[in-house]
């Protein structure tokens, strides 16, 4: 740094006296960049003299003299040059804009390594802060959503702060898990839940094979790497973020009156001979405004809020950024509340020329509380019954038995039991980076991620039998990386190498208490020793992971480049045998822009051909998978004398399979990107072929065997598809600028083949046992992992039909045994969209943006359970609340949609059928933004810059979907259960105001 | 320079400090069974056995293939179609193997199973004393025979999984009798081994009298419909009389037999255990046979036939409730409101409801009536009328069998069931005459089906039916609603074939 500074010293010195002859103004200012940073070395020429120059010094400022009337000239590398006429000013503050075009912009792609974006021989999506800067983020995977093509990000539910799912390129594995593998700094944690948006430099989703084979044997779903912000050299900068707002459901579900429900109830009930359940008198009260509709009292307008404090800044050696966030918010379902709190702070420091270490650290705790109504059941409860009576005391039951559904008053649990789950995680990591020599670097890094789960219940006595139960979890990981690179600076043959060595281990432990029989509710779970009975549970498991890494990358003439990796990965969950998996990868990119022929084209600014080829693993199993565990729980017990029961070992309901070895998937893609009009549109398309193998596939054995389940490598399937991103700067003259990003995602699912001399099996267990004795969902070969099981609905027998009860279901006969039986239950569709999209929107006038996210899906199915039970039909469900039940069938209504409403119908009639499939395509506005920035008009007290924005989000869904919304189902994270509507926690609209000011 | 090295040396070990190299799952936390070493080794791999006895026998639901008897039917509404599916024969030809409840005894007595084989497995390398191993493998067994027997007699012929196989899932049905043949195996290696009635004070455990009565009901049951090999009646006669001559059983005064007091009592033979040392599982009988307006659940309750028929007397009144509690839940609390009894006739149901759960129900914990009395699976009256039928269908009726059923019978009217009492006591009796009495005394325990498919007696029963009830008949039945269809997802799941095509009796 001395030396520069020397330097700059004796050109300033040199140029000043060549220019002593012409009696001139003296010009002084400064040179800043974008964010206000001084820059040094900067050359200032005057235009009419090249011979006449200076460059900044370290604090950026400089001096020339030139002619009154001249042009100075400002320039360096990296921004974009400007030409200022000096007329007659003394003092002139320079503002340099970087030059950068998109295929300049550097990718992270994983161990330490970066590429410009024109030399990606991968397909990698990457997601910066400035594309979703004008967009109020809660959670990180938010931003990802409608902005990446090929990423599939679903928000699985409306609780705030609750998760989402993220598929890319589709589901590989049937059972097991197919989240991507999430990297953050380097370390693998176990999940992004409570990270802060604002904290987040940029994301890159590695797609194919070759940008994933580095992260072997937990590649094959894709990764995520998430890099957060540092702290830039210069003055210290303070950012206050803050948003508040209101959200609401997007639309309730329409119900019958009070009184048209109490009609129905009469008409199903009815028995010669009985006389009405709910009588005359009754109903007319009814229609007189008497009775209820629940999902009144079961939703409200939440009042949520956001705030983000970060200070970054740094000296020549240090650099520094942290940052806090709080967000609070209610939900918009009753009694439910969410807190997060999280702290970060990483600190780089350069010991030396040769020496850098560094530490990221991120703390955060997260609060659920409040015990969540029960939707499915609550809204379809009796609508005769108000919550109290006149002396303001709970109506516990139906006010005549038997009415509405078997459950409760559904309000008693949430207003009465209580729920909070916490979770508190540590996100460590530290690095020291030391250069051997110029070209050789040894990088060691070393993580802790710890999470702890506390999760306590507590069931009042007036909702039953009171119970406790407080369940402590906890979750460490500890990964260490050493990496040694190798990076030639020759630009024709640009070469680098890297050698990795990582382990990591995974422990899980968890005690679990249930306690009941309190003899009072007043402590609830925080005074477990109250109760009569109290009984513990605990367990233990842990994994480890061995690896070994060796990848090149290698660039000729900077046309053709080549990338080639190579994994080794040992996992415990493994037997001996089967423990190491190997895992290559290769990839090629031909950069046609840089040819002769095309070099200097007017049209056409870049073109680059990739094609690349890999092999990737997943050992998403649990630990323990190999082995029998015997079954230790209550479950097990059994009182032999009558009173304390005895403890009980049962045999294990899964049975081992010491061949348990890993999943593989196979990924071939090829891919172009174009540049057009000096990039001022980038178009990159890409096709995919995957194929999964020996997956890890937990298999339903029947009841005589024993054991229930088995996890066996077994069964093939396939993802096919394209992704198209489109960024276009559609606009930019004067004062305006309009950009837009398109992507496009089509991937086609198929189950190729799975246990040998197995054509189906059944595999999504959360209805199986409950509600449905046959699984509403099943994986078959030749369709996509999860196809929905049911009769084809067929319409209403009619007065006069041949066959058939007036007024019944009718169904297809498949087998025409002139029998309906479950034989003829079919394949009725399934749940996976034909292609989704998202586009986002920025428009610039002036100091004002707006910023808008639309995002969809086309062509998947949803088994609306929901409406079927709100149509009287399912597991304890006695009579209709829906507002689709007044076109029941009846000899004056001879409809051919809805089966009449009479019990002998009702029993005739088949839960699982096409009659509750509807097609859930939607279009979104997901979020729009309006943003004014007041730029300098807060200068004078300090203040840098100062936003205001108004928000909007989901502000309009448009779909044919009957449901509360076609974007939040039951399934959650599951890829065989995809698409089941039933007690969905549905998505919110939610308007906001907010803030963002930098001094 | 040298600085650097330092530090970065100091650096450097810190992070290797931890390795992880050993790639070996640590599984010190997890229990075998391959290594039953004590008594209270074997007693935990035993108990998960009788859970299963527990958890299926709980409520209405191992019913549910059962209800086309004279002595259950359900309500005409809400939830209970696969009940009325059963109660008006709407199955028999593979419709209807889809639906709710239908598979919950299948599911529950094959885990039983199970449980009982890996218990045996575990015993050929156990080192725990040969006199426990022994009395042990005979509970194991006796109980796997009785969940044998209970699947058999509902689905027909079944794959036989015992210990030393490791099933597939590509095991094929074998017969009926094979089924029987092994179940018999079982029983009898159980009698030998088993201890005498009252010897242990756990009063939930098997006793040589639960493998002799499990024995007398499987040679009856042979005798009868589907396999009908009259040579077993005497069979059946022998095991009931070993029964009866032990002493150690006796007939309680019936209006005392269903107290919570008397669980476990004498008459008792075997009984599932529900302990409120649990918590609040308990068992399901006081809901399921209690109305909504009682709170329950009205799953199942008489047919008006079959309660008309009833004789009157004290066992009618300990059977039946005709009186109908008419409750709310409230506060937490279940109360009684008023009037606090609603007439039978006049009732939400217009049915009487069984007494026989509800004389223990429990109405302080949660929302619905709950029970904690044991139920029972075999109990002494239920011995001496097989002793009873068997005779008279083995020609060889004499006063001991008769004395049998008079016991029964003057229990019935409030007598001391020892002396002999003109007055009820019979001088004679067809078999017929005993499997109607055996209907009245072991009402609504799930015993009456089964007596009336052995007879095949099921379809004049049911022509008697009264056209009030409000549960549809689909279909008289025939023989081809006898036996359930097997559950669909067991045959989805395996190569199993389908009542009536795969039901092979020989």
């Amino acid at each position: 740094m001395k030396q520069t500074k020397t330097k700059f010293f004796l050109i300033t010195l040199l140029i000043a006296f060549g220019n002593t002859l012409f009696a001139q103004l003296s010009v002084s200012g400064t040179v800043v960049d974008q964010d206000g940073q001084p820059i040094p070395g900067v050359t200032i020429l005057d235009d009419n003299n090249k011979t006449n120059g200076t460059v900044t010094d370290f604090d950026g400022n400089y001096t020339i003299s030139v002619p009154s009337d001249g042009t100075i000239k400002v320039s360096f590398i990296g921004y974009q040059s400007q030409s200022i006429a000096v007329s007659g000013q003394t003092n002139i503050n320079i503002s340099l804009e970087e030059d950068i075009s998109a295929l300049d912009e550097v990718v992270i792609t994983g161990y330490g390594s970066q590429v410009k974006k024109s030399d990606l021989t991968g397909s990698i999506a990457s997601v910066s802060s400035a594309d979703f800067e004008n967009q109020p983020l809660i959670r990180v995977d938010q931003a990802l959503q409608a902005r990446a093509a090929g990423v599939a990000v679903t928000q699985t539910s409306g609780a705030p702060g609750a998760g989402y799912k993220i598929r890319i390129r589709g589901a590989n594995s049937i059972t097991g898990n197919n989240n991507p593998l999430y990297v953050v700094d380097g370390l693998v944690v176990g999940n992004i839940n409570n990270l802060n948006a604002s904290d987040i430099s940029s994301m890159e989703v590695l797609k194919d094979a070759s940008a994933t084979a580095i992260y072997g044997n937990r590649g094959a779903n894709g990764v995520v790497l998430i890099t957060t912000k540092s702290g830039k050299k210069g003055k210290a900068k303070i950012q206050v973020d803050s948003f508040f707002g209101t959200s609401q459901v997007v639309q309730n579900i329409p119900v019958m009156t009070p009184a048209e429900f109490a009609e129905g109830v009469n008409l199903r009930d009815a028995a010669p001979g009985k006389p009405a359940t709910i009588d005359a008198d009754r109903i007319a009260e009814l229609r007189a405004g008497a009775g209820v509709n629940w999902q009144d009292y079961f939703f409200r307008s939440a009042p949520f809020s956001n705030i983000v404090v970060s200070a970054s800044g740094g000296s020549d050696d240090i650099d520094y950024y942290i940052s806090a966030n709080t967000y609070k918010a209610k939900a918009t379902v009753i009694n439910q509340d969410f807190n997060r709190l999280n702290l970060r702070a990483n600190i780089n420091a350069q010991l030396n020329d040769k020496l850098k270490v560094g530490i990221n650290n991120f703390v955060s705790r997260s609060e659920n509380t409040g015990a969540r109504v029960n939707l499915a059941t609550g809204i379809a409860w009796d609508m005769n019954t108000p919550p109290r009576n006149s002396s303001g005391e709970y109506n516990s039951i139906p006010l005549v038995p038997g009415v509405g559904n078997g459950t409760n008053m559904p309000l008693l649990v949430p207003e009465n039991n209580s729920v909070e789950n916490i979770s508190d995680q540590l996100i460590s990591s530290i690095y020291a980076n030391y250069n051997i020599t110029d070209q050789i670097t040894l990088n060691i890094s070393a993580g802790i991620e710890k999470i702890d789960f506390t999760n306590s219940s507590y069931e009042h006595g007036i909702t039953g039998p009171n119970k406790a139960v407080v369940k402590d979890q906890q979750a460490l990981r500890l990964q260490n990386t050493n990496r040694l690179s190798y990076k030639n600076d020759n630009p024709d043959h640009a070469f680098q190498a890297d050698l990795v060595h990582e382990q990591q281990s995974f422990e899980m432990t968890f005690r679990e208490a249930t306690a009941s029989d309190f003899f009072t509710d007043s402590t609830n779970f925080k005074e477990l020793s109250l109760a009569g009975i109290q009984n513990t549970d605990s367990g233990i498991s842990n994994e480890k992971l061995e690896s070994f890494l060796a990848r090149i990358n290698y660039s000729l003439y900077e046309k053709y480049l080549f990338t080639a990796s190579v994994r080794a990965d040992g996992s415990s969950k493994f037997n001996k045998d089967n423990r190491w998996g190997t895992f290559p990868s290769g990839s090629l990119a031909w950069r046609i822009s840089q040819e002769d022929f095309l070099k200097d084209h007017s049209t056409i600014s870049s073109l680059k051909a990739r094609a690349s080829f890999g092999v990737t693993g997943s050992q998403a199993v649990d630990p323990f998978s190999t082995i029998s565990i015997p079954g230790i729980s209550s479950e097990n017990n059994y009182p032999f004398t009558g009173g304390i029961p005895s403890i009980g070992v049962a045999p294990s309901t899964q049975m081992p399979n010491p061949d348990l070895t890993w999943e593989t998937t196979t990924q071939f893609n090829i891919g172009f990107d174009i540049g057009l009009w000096d990039s001022k549109a980038l178009l990159s398309v890409d096709y995919y072929s995957k194929k999964t193998e020996d997956i890890l596939l937990s298999r339903v054995l029947p009841e005589f065997v024993g054991p229930t389940s088995i996890t066996q490598n077994a069964g093939e399937v396939e993802n096919k598809g394209f992704d198209i991103s489109l960024n276009t700067v559609l606009y930019e003259k004067n004062d305006w600028s309009i950009n837009s990003n398109f992507n496009l995602s089509a991937n086609k699912n198929k189950v190729v083949k799975l246990v040998d001399g197995i054509e189906s099996m059944v595999l999504g267990n959360i209805y199986y046992n409950s509600t449905f004795p046959v699984n509403p969902t099943r994986v078959e070969v030749g369709q996509p992992i999860s196809t929905f099981r049911g009769y084809h609905f067929e319409g209403v027998y009619q007065t006069g039909d041949a066959q058939g009860t007036p007024g019944h279901a009718k169904y297809r006969d498949l087998n025409n045994d002139n029998q309906i039986t479950s034989e003829d239950i079919g394949n009725i569709g399934d749940g996976n969209p034909d292609f989704t999209w998202g586009w986002n929107l920025n428009l610039d006038y002036k100091d004002l943006n707006l910023n808008m996210v639309f995002e969809g899906a086309q062509g998947n199915e949803i088994y609306n359970f929901q409406r079927m039970r709100m149509m009287g039909l399912g597991s304890a469900q006695f009579h209709a609340v829906h507002a689709d039940f007044r076109d029941s069938w009846s000899t004056t209504n001879p409809s051919n949609t809805i089966h009449a409403g009479t019990q002998a119908a009702r029993d005739a009639n088949q839960w699982l059928s096409s009659q509750w499939l509807e097609d859930g395509s939607y279009t979104t506005l997901r979020s729009a933004s309006l943003t004014y920035n007041l730029k300098d008009t807060l200068s004078v007290l300090g203040v840098e810059q100062f936003k205001v924005f108004v928000n909007g989000e989901n502000l309009f869904i448009i779909t044919d979907y009957s449901g509360f919304d076609p974007v939040s189902t039951a399934s959650g994270n599951s890829d065989v259960d995809l698409g089941i509507d039933y007690n969905a926690f549905p998505i919110s609209r939610s308007f906001s105001i907010g803030f963002n000011l930098t001094f | 320079m040298k600085y650097t090295y330092k530090i970065f040396t100091i650096f450097a070990s810190f992070l290797f400090v931890f390795s992880c190299s050993d790639l070996e799952e640590d599984r010190s936390g997890i229990l075998s069974l391959d290594n039953l070493q004590s008594e209270g080794d074997l007693v935990a791999a035993l108990t998960p056995i009788y859970k299963q006895l527990q958890v299926t026998y709980r409520g209405f639901l191992i019913r549910t293939n059962t209800f086309g008897s004279d002595d259950l039917t359900t309500w005409w509404g809400g939830n209970k179609a696969p009940l009325r599916v059963f109660d008006g024969f709407n199955y028999g030809n593979g419709e209807n193997a889809d639906i709710n409840w239908l598979d919950y005894d299948w599911k529950g007595f094959w885990k039983l199973i199970y449980h009982a084989n890996s218990l045996v497995n575990g015993l050929q390398t156990s080192t725990a004393p040969e006199a426990s191993k022994a009395i042990i493998e005979a509970e194991a067994r006796c109980l796997r025979a009785i969940a044998y027997l209970s699947l058999v007699k509902v689905y027909g012929n079944l794959p036989i999984i015992l210990d030393g196989m490791t099933p597939t899932g590509d095991e094929q049905r074998a017969t009926v009798l094979e089924n029987y043949q092994h179940i018999e195996v079982d029983l009898l290696f159980a009698e030998a081994n088993l201890p005498a009635p009252g010897s242990t004070a756990n009063v939930g455990r098997a006793s040589t009298s639960v493998a002799k009565t499990a024995l007398a009901d499987l040679y009856l049951t042979w005798a009868g419909w589907p396999v009908k090999d009259p040579s077993k009646n005497a069979l059946a006669a022998t095991k009931a009389k070993e029964v009866i001559d032990m002493g150690y059983h006796t007939l309680l005064p019936i209006n005392e037999l269903w107290s919570m007091e008397n669980a476990n009592s004498k008459e008792s033979i075997l009984s599932a255990q529900y302990s409120k040392e649990e918590g609040a599982t308990g068992n399901q009988m006081p809901a399921a046979t209690s109305f909504h307006m009682a709170r329950g659940w009205s799953d199942m309750y008489p047919e008006l036939q079959f309660f008309k028929d009833f004789p009157e007397g004290a066992r009618k009144d300990a059977t039946f409730v005709t009186d109908i509690p008419n409750r709310g839940f409230s506060g937490g609390k279940i109360v009684t409101k008023t009037p606090a009894t609603i007439s039978w006739e006049k009732s939400e149901r217009f049915h009487p409801m069984y007494g026989k759960w509800t004389k223990s129900e429990d109405l302080t914990v949660g929302p619905r009536t709950i029970g904690f009395r044991p139920i029972e699976v075999y109990r002494y009256a239920e011995v001496l009328l097989i002793y009873a039928e068997a005779k008279a269908a083995s020609g060889s009726m004499d006063a001991s069998a008769l004395e049998a059923l008079n016991q029964v019978k003057r229990r019935a009217a409030g007598l001391d069931p020892n002396a002999a009492n003109p007055s009820v006591d019979v001088t004679s009796a067809t078999v017929n005459d005993i499997v109607t009495e055996k209907g009245w005394e072991l009402a609504g325990e799930h015993k009456r089906w089964f007596d009336l498919i052995r007879t095949e007696t099921l379809e004049e029963v049911t022509a008697k039916r009264d056209p009030k009830e409000q549960v549809p008949l689909v279909r008289q039945p025939t023989k081809d609603q006898y036996i359930t269809p097997l559950p669909a997802e067991a045959i989805a799941t395996s190569k199993l074939i389908q009542n009536p095509q795969g039901f092979k009796i020989r």
